[in-house]
């Protein structure tokens, strides 16, 4: 259940590339132990939003908080360990190590040796890729190493857990399993998902904000959201009237 | 799950011809041969230097002789002014690790990518050449020791007995404690390779976003492996100036970075045994070629090295290891055919579907 304090919050977070503004002045906040989802078109500016929360990039302009604390321009390594976790868009695995090396490596910047392993084994677990733990993870599927990556951020126990589009190139089976997951994560931690599947949205999430141009288009209930004529127009590149 | 070191058969393997080695040579071999091996393990031991950096590090350095030839002058000016070489002989890794971590600082905390920092280890090298090039006048002399230009430094003491400054090693017992120090920068580098720190170290040559995005300091870890490899190849670079009794620019010279590279890339990047291994072929090969004085041996070996990387790009202990694997593999599947076809029933004999109505499989 969302608390009444922010967990990360931006304020005029604006990031450009030369003449080419990626993201424009965006105020977000999220409340801590919320679930939100983050909607766009492709170069809607959502996966540099998180490359600026996770410090992979500096922004331009704007503050961000995490904690209560200023993080823009801390180094990644710093905000990571302040409690941040990400899967990134693309997975980004150590391909010439086996799935359990990988959670294991994660885990050890939390835990002891020993007990490192015993975390590793357990995130694998419950990402259902144990089966996985001594394959090497280059050699693995696209989807199974989005779960790999997931198991990864899990085992260092971040408070606030950033999902770049987590269901992409996953079978049905495993996307279901993806969003119960993502749910019981929502328990313990703050988490916050870019995703593009509609029905993937709609089985997690309870609020929605939607980026268009780098900007904050709208932010509102995900029903509302589905229902907006504005953000079909935007998001499907068809106007309301056609898709109605 | 995880690989222990201890189990690695591979690991004790090369301990065990490291001691065989180190007791055996000396006995089974006259002084030249001798003289002729010891050359083998002080570049054996530069070579594990950037096999190291390179292989478990991810950072290619192409100018590793900077540190070599540092090492190789802190040796000889400490040991021209102290006498004993035991200092000295410390003091050879602890400087260049020292230069090698504020290079390293610069390098990684500018965050230079892979070509320029290629680019700015050759340049440091090139500088170490030719700042030491200019150094023949008399004013260049540290204490009792004169740099001497491009005529580099004569009579550097021979290593001694810890102690006693006077009590120089023979040839055979120089070759022994060399040897000991192969196996322990060897076996040094694997303990690290096997702990955290060497994960952490492989991690970040595998994919250095993933690895900060974990938490981990990323340029402080490369800083740390940098200056440990600058400080191994230092002290290969004293070892080569107290076997030599000799050291001049030619340390610092491109075709030493060069060697270093080649070695470890046709060795295998990612193993220490495969440019151990690469050190000693090439090597005596270029000796081989040079008695025998057909063609100029550059053209030959180049030729070699050539062909090494178009038919085994991994190197050459990664492609014995692959095919020996393929082989137990090919063996394996060969017996288990075997042993299939001969624990397979006679069909006319085989039993018939039972009450429940399971169905044993052939195999069983």
């Amino acid at each position: 259940m969302a608390k009444d304090y922010s967990v990360i919050r931006t304020r005029g977070l604006t990031m450009r590339f030369g003449g080419v503004t990626a993201v424009d002045h965006v105020d977000f906040e999220l409340r801590d132990g919320e679930l939100r989802c983050l909607l766009g078109p492709n170069g809607a500016g959502k996966s540099t939003f998180f490359k600026c929360l996770t410090g992979q990039l500096d922004p331009t302009e704007g503050t961000v908080e995490f904690a209560g604390r200023r993080i823009e321009g801390m180094n990644t390594h710093e905000i990571v360990n302040l409690g941040i976790g990400i899967k990134t868009q693309v997975p980004n695995l150590f391909d010439g190590l086996t799935a359990y090396e990988n959670v294991r490596l994660a885990a050890r910047r939390r835990h002891l040796a020993r007990m490192a392993g015993e975390q590793a084994e357990r995130m694998l677990e419950r990402c259902g890729v144990s089966a996985l733990a001594a394959r090497e993870v280059g050699l693995l599927s696209h989807g199974q190493r989005q779960l790999v990556e997931l198991a990864m951020v899990l085992a260092a126990e971040p408070s606030l857990v950033l999902l770049d589009e987590p269901a992409a190139g996953m079978t049905g089976e495993e996307r279901d399993r993806l969003a119960r997951l993502v749910r019981e994560i929502a328990e313990t931690a703050s988490v916050i998902v870019v995703e593009h599947d509609m029905q993937f949205i709609r089985e997690i999430a309870r609020k929605v904000t939607v980026f268009h141009r780098g900007a904050v288009f709208a932010e509102a209930p995900v029903n509302e959201i589905m229902a907006d004529p504005r953000v079909q127009e935007i998001y499907l590149g068809k106007s309301a009237d056609v898709a109605a | 799950m995880e690989k222990s070191l201890y189990k690695d058969p591979g690991f004790w393997a090369m301990i065990a011809l490291g001691l065989v080695a180190t007791f055996g040579l000396p006995v089974w071999y006259g002084l030249f041969e001798i003289m002729q091996i010891t050359q083998y393990v002080v570049l054996g031991v530069f070579a594990l230097s950037l096999a190291y950096i390179w292989g478990f590090g991810g950072i290619l350095s192409f100018g590793q002789s900077a540190f070599f030839g540092l090492g190789g002058y802190v040796f000889a000016v400490a040991a021209i002014n102290m006498g004993d070489t035991t200092v000295p002989l410390i003091l050879s890794f602890a400087i260049p690790a020292l230069f090698g971590a504020g290079l390293g600082y610069f390098m990684f905390y500018g965050r230079l990518s892979d070509v320029y920092l290629g680019v700015v280890t050759l340049v440091v090298t090139l500088i170490f050449w030719k700042l030491i090039n200019h150094t023949a006048g008399p004013e260049y002399a540290i204490g009792a020791a004169r740099l001497g230009g491009f005529n580099g430094i004569p009579s550097i003491p021979i290593l001694n007995v810890p102690g006693d400054a006077d009590a120089d090693l023979m040839p055979g017992a120089m070759f022994q404690v060399f040897m000991v120090i192969l196996m322990v920068v060897y076996v040094g580098l694997r303990l690290i390779n096997a702990s955290d720190f060497g994960r952490v170290s492989v991690s970040i040559r595998e994919n250095e976003t993933r690895a900060s995005l974990l938490g981990y300091d990323v340029r402080r870890h490369k800083v740390v492996v940098f200056a440990l490899g600058s400080g191994i190849a230092g002290l290969a670079g004293a070892m080569w100036a107290t076997y030599q009794t000799f050291i001049d620019p030619n340390a610092f010279s491109l075709e030493m970075s060069a060697k270093a590279l080649i070695w470890v890339m046709a060795g295998g990047v990612g193993t220490l045994a495969g440019p151990l291994v690469a050190v000693i072929a090439l090597q005596w090969l270029s000796l081989k070629l040079g008695e025998i004085n057909l063609i100029n041996n550059f053209v030959i070996l180049g030729t070699i090295l050539i062909l090494l990387v178009l038919v085994l790009p991994k190197g050459l202990l990664p492609s014995l290891q692959m095919w020996i694997e393929r082989l137990v593999t090919m063996m394996r599947r060969q017996r288990d055919g075997e042993q299939v076809m001969r624990v397979r029933p006679d069909p006319a004999l085989a039993p018939r579907r039972d009450d429940r109505g399971a169905s044993p499989t052939p195999a069983e």
